[in-house]
């Protein structure tokens, strides 16, 4: 038997014998509209509507845009490992989409940043958003290898040792939060000058970490809610949780 | 190469946080040894464990310096202290010396 199908002419022509001429042309109409917006629109909104070309099935649906937000890596992996090989697929996706250059600067540019959020300032200088430096210095070399000791307990170390919990980048976005407050003298906050350099504390709402070393495990790692941060001028010497 | 003991003062009076530690700098022009007191944390230097006078200046901006010669206390010359070489400081009664489980985690 036969198969009749929605392109078969003769099944057309009789479903249009049928239908009013005012409605005909009105899908007329709609099917031109859609036909100019329907690029647009997929680019706008990341929509993935089938061209008109696609509905006749002369051609495969265009790939939604995606509206996965870019996460790059640490940008100390990110530098040595080669990015995979992205297969091109050119007729899939629509010529002249206008976000295309738009998102790929905006993967470029958080590309650039180390750990998502800082901005490289040369000489192997960063700054955070809200104004902090790491640079060069401490005996790991720098100062973000200096505060990642933070980011795990030293059991035997003696006398307390604040361990926060999470990884590097939440760690840096906790130390501009509490910066910030400090700075504006927030609730709770504190701040003292000690010699050239700068000590804040600023209160979480949340527990943001544990007391480590002997002294942390000697009281069962009590979770702490509190950042202090050693500044010399804007450039942070150390950050740790404390109680 | 790591070191089996933890040599200390006290915990750091400054950060709260940190191990007042026995620095020694070998300025080799004078062939001189120099000791002080170097917080781990917050990079803070005392001149003895009395931790009573600080050494804020220094040659090099940004970074710790030896109260002596004024160079980096991060630099290749300055190491932290050996039990021999706390007890040539005549600092051995001032300290706290811990050994490690884990050697490694000295350095």
């Amino acid at each position: 038997m036969a198969r009749r199908t929605s392109n078969d002419p003769q099944a057309i022509a009789n479903v249009l014998r049928l239908i009013p001429a005012k409605w005909l042309v009105g899908m007329l109409v709609a099917a031109v509209l859609y036909f100019f917006l329907q690029p647009k629109l997929n680019a706008w909104f990341g929509w993935n509507l089938p061209s008109i070309a696609a509905m006749a099935g002369n051609e495969t649906p265009a790939k939604p845009a995606s509206t996965k937000p870019a996460q790059p890596e640490l940008a100390s992996t990110k530098a040595t490992e080669p990015k995979p090989a992205q297969p091109k697929a050119a007729s899939t996706k629509p010529s002249g989409e206008p976000t295309k250059s738009t998102a790929s600067s905006k993967t470029q540019q958080q590309d650039d940043l180390k750990y998502r959020i800082l901005k490289p300032l040369g000489r192997d200088r960063y700054e955070s958003p809200a104004g902090l430096i790491y640079a060069p210095g401490s005996e790991e070399g720098h100062r973000l290898s200096h505060i990642a000791r933070h980011l795990e307990d030293q059991p035997d170390r003696p006398g307390s040792h604040g361990v926060f919990d999470g990884d590097m980048a939440a760690f840096l976005v906790a130390i501009d939060d509490a910066y910030k407050r400090a700075r504006g003298h927030a609730k709770g906050t504190k701040s003292r000058l000690e010699d050239g350099m700068t000590i804040y504390e600023a209160p979480f709402d949340q527990t943001i970490g544990y007391l480590g070393g002997t002294e942390g495990a000697r009281k069962k790692n009590p979770k702490l809610k509190k950042l202090r941060l050693v500044l010399r001028d804007r450039n942070l010497i150390t950050a740790f949780p404390i109680q | 190469m790591a070191k089996p003991f933890l040599i200390f003062v006290k915990q750091c009076p400054v950060c709260g946080d940190g191990l007042c530690r026995v620095r020694v700098c070998h300025d080799l022009q004078r062939g001189r040894l120099t000791g002080c007191i170097l917080c781990d944390e917050c990079e803070t230097v005392w001149t003895d464990p009395t931790l009573k006078q600080k050494f804020l200046r220094g040659k090099v901006e940004g970074t710790p310096c030896c109260p002596d010669c004024g160079q980096s206390l991060w630099e290749t010359n300055s190491h932290w202290a050996d039990i021999p070489e706390v007890c040539l400081l005549g600092w051995y009664d001032s300290v706290q010396i811990v050994r490690k489980e884990n050697r490694d985690q000295i350095v």
